[in-house]
């Protein structure tokens, strides 16, 4: 056994814990035992009344605390009955989706951009660069060149050539 | 999942290919002579020059158009060169290469061995070239080059 200090014996004496010899040993120590009695009767009517204010406040808490537990233990419940989901959007899935709309997006641009009609073929005219007449053999000739837009046809209108007889229509 | 996308890439692929080699198709390039007049039997517009019949009934004032030569040269390099003939007359073209995606071609007109005319043309795809020769009797030689 070991030796206890006053203020537990003092707390225990309150308690009404102490008997025998050891209370007839504390309360022989006690300087004014009248006053020591009237001060253990005012502790023990605090502790009486603060039982009877808490108590409710303690039973809502062991309710609060019992409803928390539960729903602790549903979640886990919850929690450990759920299989467990991958997704399917892995990371290698989405690379491969990735670099497959990047190659439908390129190709569909380059298709685009190649059936796209050149713009000779809906602007510009035929051109013609020179032209010339030997004048020995038509010294009268003269040339123009001119364009009917609208119908994109360009004309080389040659003047002064020598007439020549029906039969040079032959075939 | 990869061999998925590697065999829709391979078709796409496939596709675009064949895409680009249907429309980068070789072109021909259709030369005639003709006569227009306005005397002898009707005879039908000759089938290459229904699209510019209106223009050249136009252009020269004659309502019958009669082919008397032609040639049809596809052209694969831009290099070729051919011949349209009749019996007194040649159109000799030279095509030399393609420039802003015409043909740049060197006519010469040929009356047997004369040459009534030279001239370098750059020939577009959509716009055909019409060169007006010689009075003929009481019609007038034209020579039509288009790209088909």
């Amino acid at each position: 056994m070991f030796m206890k200090t006053f203020e537990e014996k003092w707390t225990a004496w309150i308690d009404d814990q102490l008997t025998g010899r050891e209370l007839d040993e504390f309360e022989a120590s006690l300087p004014d035992k009248a006053a020591a009695q009237a001060e253990k009767q005012s502790a023990k009517q605090l502790g009486s009344l603060l039982r009877e204010q808490m108590a409710p406040v303690l039973n809502n808490a062991e309710f609060f605390s019992h409803q928390l537990r539960e729903r602790l233990d549903r979640e886990d419940r919850r929690s450990t009955a759920r299989p467990v989901s991958t997704g399917w959007w892995t990371i290698r899935r989405l690379l491969w989706s990735g670099a497959t709309a990047l190659a439908i997006f390129v190709i569909c641009a380059v298709v685009v951009i190649h059936n796209k009609p050149s713009p000779d073929q809906s602007e510009y005219l035929t051109q013609i660069l020179n032209y010339r007449v030997d004048p020995a053999v038509s010294p009268n000739a003269t040339i123009t060149m001119f364009e009917k837009k609208d119908e994109h046809v360009t004309v080389l209108w040659v003047d002064g050539l020598q007439s020549l007889p029906p039969e040079y229509a032959a075939k | 999942m990869e061999r998925r996308a590697l065999l829709f890439i391979a078709i796409f692929a496939i596709a675009l290919s064949s895409s680009s080699v249907a429309t980068r198709g070789d072109q021909t390039v259709w030369s005639g002579i003709v006569i227009a007049s306005n005397s002898g039997p009707p005879e039908p517009t000759p089938t290459e020059l229904t699209p510019l019949e209106g223009t050249l009934r136009q252009l020269f004032g004659y309502t019958r158009l009669h082919l008397i030569g032609e040639a049809r040269k596809t052209l694969k390099s831009g290099q070729e060169d051919w011949l349209a003939t009749t019996k007194y007359f040649a159109l000799r073209v030279d095509a030399r290469g393609q420039k802003d995606g015409a043909y740049v071609l060197n006519l010469k007109l040929l009356q047997e061995n004369k040459v009534l005319l030279e001239t370098d043309a750059q020939l577009s795809k959509a716009s055909p070239l019409v060169i007006r020769g010689p009075q003929i009797g009481d019609g007038q030689l034209v020579i039509v080059l288009m790209v088909q």
